[in-house]
């Protein structure tokens, strides 16, 4: 029974973090029709704001934190102006530049902080205990931050002017112009929104994983593995498809071994495929 | 919540695009800047080995300290070949730790660069320079003789003996701490930590311990090691072997057995940047960590069996070039297999690669950094191309490494070989079934 349970805790963690990567990752292909494939770096460059910060530079760990988020957010809206926007007609440009900015991302954390790993102290070391699993504070911390960031951005999407025009933009991009909504604001909202949700995934779990400035080849791998199984441009999907590949991953890494759960991680994908071709709340294409 | 937002590119454009983007990052390979003084008899020695990526650690800190070899030798004079002294200059070639770009960077070190001796970490990137080097007669060298089979006549392994050299450390366990019955190893799925369960099993049973399960192979994209330590410690082990795992898996790999409660020995082939895990876990926590990589500012390094060159001094330099906490596993080994590659050179007169293999292995022994070991393979490897002799067990006390005793693989494998050739057979990693 301990098992089980330290076994649903760490595919909680695990769901946690990759649903904030696989919902910003939606939010920029939704409204923005481009494939960021340098989004695994973009959490890569949270995760060393806090090897920076935290770390070299002793700031306190939320504030690094936060510094984490807003900055990556940054580099979203940079990635907006100087690539994504240029190439708006051109989604396929677009991507290319990404997997270029990808590159330079990898080689300026190489410059900045070497090769190998960055080494990031664990904040804490408290642990509390459910039905005999484990549960660190740090891991709960990371839950619960991403739960209160994905309620934010529903209450956002959901409740704010800007929310409904970003939906609207991912709806009908010419018909939302038509309606005055300027295609550029809401472009930059979308990046800094997707982009600084991956930044603060990197930066809240750096302590617990080895910051390398590679780590964002795995994180891309899952995310596109979680967004296809949910439904591309879906969010809710994605944070369905994010529980749902972690409990799988997780209870199968435990119960056979992690080279079998990656198989089954992607016959999963290429079930639900096969089985609904749009994800599992994905959209029928127009034609 | 809006179920879905729209696409502007069609979602079978995304999964080709993205399909087809994921194989064109797999196309870049570096080329380093060679440590260079240009004179004109100096001899080139390519170093073809991951200076970026998870196994940067044992590619970098390598050349890092051939650097330091370079600098003492040419200072020197350099190697003294066929009465002529010539100095040495290093070429670099980050392979990344793949196949196809060792394979690129192997070809660019012969045709462009002219090296006389290439040095490689091996494992994975090996089957992507096999070929080019039975067709050069290229002299070549790996860290991991897994990588030698019959065929590979230019390929030795003089220095490390990976993973054979990890008997010794069970085997220190097993006469040291008898309290310890069972174990439970884990390791990545690849070319360097297959063999390494494979040697670890047969120790294991060599040494009367009895595994808890069957041994846990994750995928080397992991990230999240915390499902891979629950089902370790599911059947409460004495004894968590991390196998020969990356730095960046037995990190968060030790944090995880230290969050979830473990209190039991672990033993493991590295232990690179432990003073790190010192700090993400206790002092307490890691005291009595076994594994098989000393400091070489460690005083039994001194001992006159000990081949090395003044090892203190040498992770004194290291230290102050490079700092304490960048010493790996490798970052002595590529220099010590320069040792045996200028001795050679001098023997033979020549630093042709035909005649530098010969004297090399002339006699059937050489002196090892640790000893004086001989050429040893056949039974395994189906070759003699492995030098092997004694290998340190090192135990981390109160946070610092220290050697406690040098020990025999030649004498475990004559008591066990069978047993080794057991599990190796089990699971694929003799040189006939690779």
């Amino acid at each position: 029974m301990d098992l089980l349970w330290q076994t649903a805790i760490n595919a909680m963690y695990a769901a946690s973090y990759m649903a904030l990567i696989a919902v910003g990752l939606v939010m920029i292909f939704g409204v923005m029709g481009v494939i960021n494939f340098a989004h695994g770096e973009l959490y890569m460059v949270g995760a060393y704001c806090v090897v920076f910060l935290y770390a070299q530079e002793k700031f306190p760990f939320l504030l690094s934190v936060a510094a984490g988020l807003i900055f990556v957010g940054i580099v979203g809206l940079l990635m907006e102006r100087t690539m994504f926007r240029p190439l708006r007609k051109n989604p396929l440009g677009g991507l290319i530049a990404s997997i270029g900015f990808l590159l330079i991302l990898q080689t300026l954390a190489v410059l900045g902080f070497g090769r190998r790993m960055g080494h990031v102290p664990p904040p804490t070391q408290g642990k509390i205990e459910i039905f005999g699993a484990i549960l660190t504070y740090q891991r709960l911390f990371v839950i619960v931050a991403a739960i209160l960031l994905l309620a934010a951005l529903w209450a956002f999407l959901k409740r704010s002017k800007f929310g409904w025009a970003l939906r609207a933009c991912a709806q009908d991009a010419e018909a939302a112009s038509l309606q005055g909504i300027s295609m550029n604001q809401t472009a930059r909202i979308a990046m800094f929104i997707g982009a600084a949700l991956a930044g603060v995934a990197g930066a809240l779990t750096a302590p617990l994983v080895s910051p390398s400035p590679y780590i964002g080849h795995s994180i891309i791998v899952t995310a596109f593995i979680i967004i296809i199984v949910g439904g591309i441009g879906s969010l809710e999907g994605a944070v369905i498809a994010a529980v749902l590949y972690a409990f799988v991953h997780t209870f199968v890494t435990t119960f056979f071994d992690g080279v079998i759960a990656n198989i089954v991680g992607l016959a999963l994908m290429f079930a639900v495929l096969v089985v609904r071709p749009t994800g599992l709340f994905g959209a029928r294409e127009r034609a | 919540m809006r179920k879905t937002l729209d696409r502007k590119l069609s979602r079978r454009k995304f999964l080709g695009t993205t399909a087809a983007s994921g194989a064109a990052l797999a196309a870049t390979g570096t080329g380093l800047s060679r440590v260079s003084f240009a004179a004109a008899d100096t001899i080139k020695i390519g170093f073809l080995a991951p200076f970026t990526g998870p196994v940067a650690a044992w590619g970098k800190p390598g050349y890092d300290g051939c650097l330091i070899w370079a600098d003492w030798v040419n200072a020197k004079g350099g190697v003294k070949i066929g009465g002529k002294s010539h100095k040495i200059e290093f070429v670099g070639y980050d392979n990344e730790y793949d196949a196809g770009k060792a394979r690129t960077g192997a070809t660019k070190l012969i045709k462009e660069d002219g090296v006389k001796f290439i040095m490689m970490l091996g494992g994975d990137t090996w089957p992507g320079v096999e070929k080019i080097a039975a067709r050069e007669g290229m002299l070549f060298s790996t860290l991991l003789p897994s990588d030698l089979s019959p065929d590979t006549k230019t390929l030795v392994a003089p220095c490390e003996v990976h993973p054979i050299y990890n008997v010794t450390g069970v085997e220190w366990l097993a006469e040291n701490k008898k309290n310890l019955k069972t174990a439970a190893i884990c390791a990545q799925d690849d070319a360097l930590g297959k063999p390494s369960v494979a040697t670890y099993l047969a120790a294991f049973e060599a040494a009367g311990i009895k595994m808890v399960d069957a041994p846990l192979f994750f995928d080397p994209a992991t990230t999240d090691f915390a499902p891979v330590m629950t089902k370790l410690l599911a059947k409460k082990p004495d004894i968590l072997c991390l196998d020969t795992c990356y730095a960046d898996y037995v990190h968060p790999l030790c944090e995880q057995a230290f969050q979830q409660g473990y209190k039991g020995q672990i033993i493991s082939c590295t232990a690179d940047f432990y003073q790190k895990i010192v700090e993400k876990t206790s002092k307490d926590f890691m005291e009595g960590f076994v594994f098989q990589f000393p400091d070489f500012d460690d005083p039994a390094l001194n001992a006159k069996e000990v081949n090395f060159v003044k090892p203190n001094e040498f992770y004194t330099e290291y230290a102050k070039r490079f700092g304490a906490k960048e010493w790996s596993a490798v970052s002595w080994e590529y220099a010590s297999i320069m040792d045996l590659w200028a001795d050679a050179a001098a023997k033979a007169g020549s630093a042709e690669p035909g005649p530098v293999l010969k004297a090399m292995k002339a006699g059937g022994t050489g002196k090892h950094a640790f000893g004086d070991a001989k050429w040893w393979g056949k039974e395994l490897f189906g070759i003699d191309n492995a030098l092997v002799g004694n290998w340190p067990v090192v135990v981390i006390e109160g946070g610092k490494a220290k050697i406690k005793a040098f020990k025999s693989i030649p004498a475990w494998w004559d008591k066990h070989s069978k047993l080794m050739i057991k599990h190796m057979t089990a699971l694929g990693q003799m040189w006939n079934q690779r």
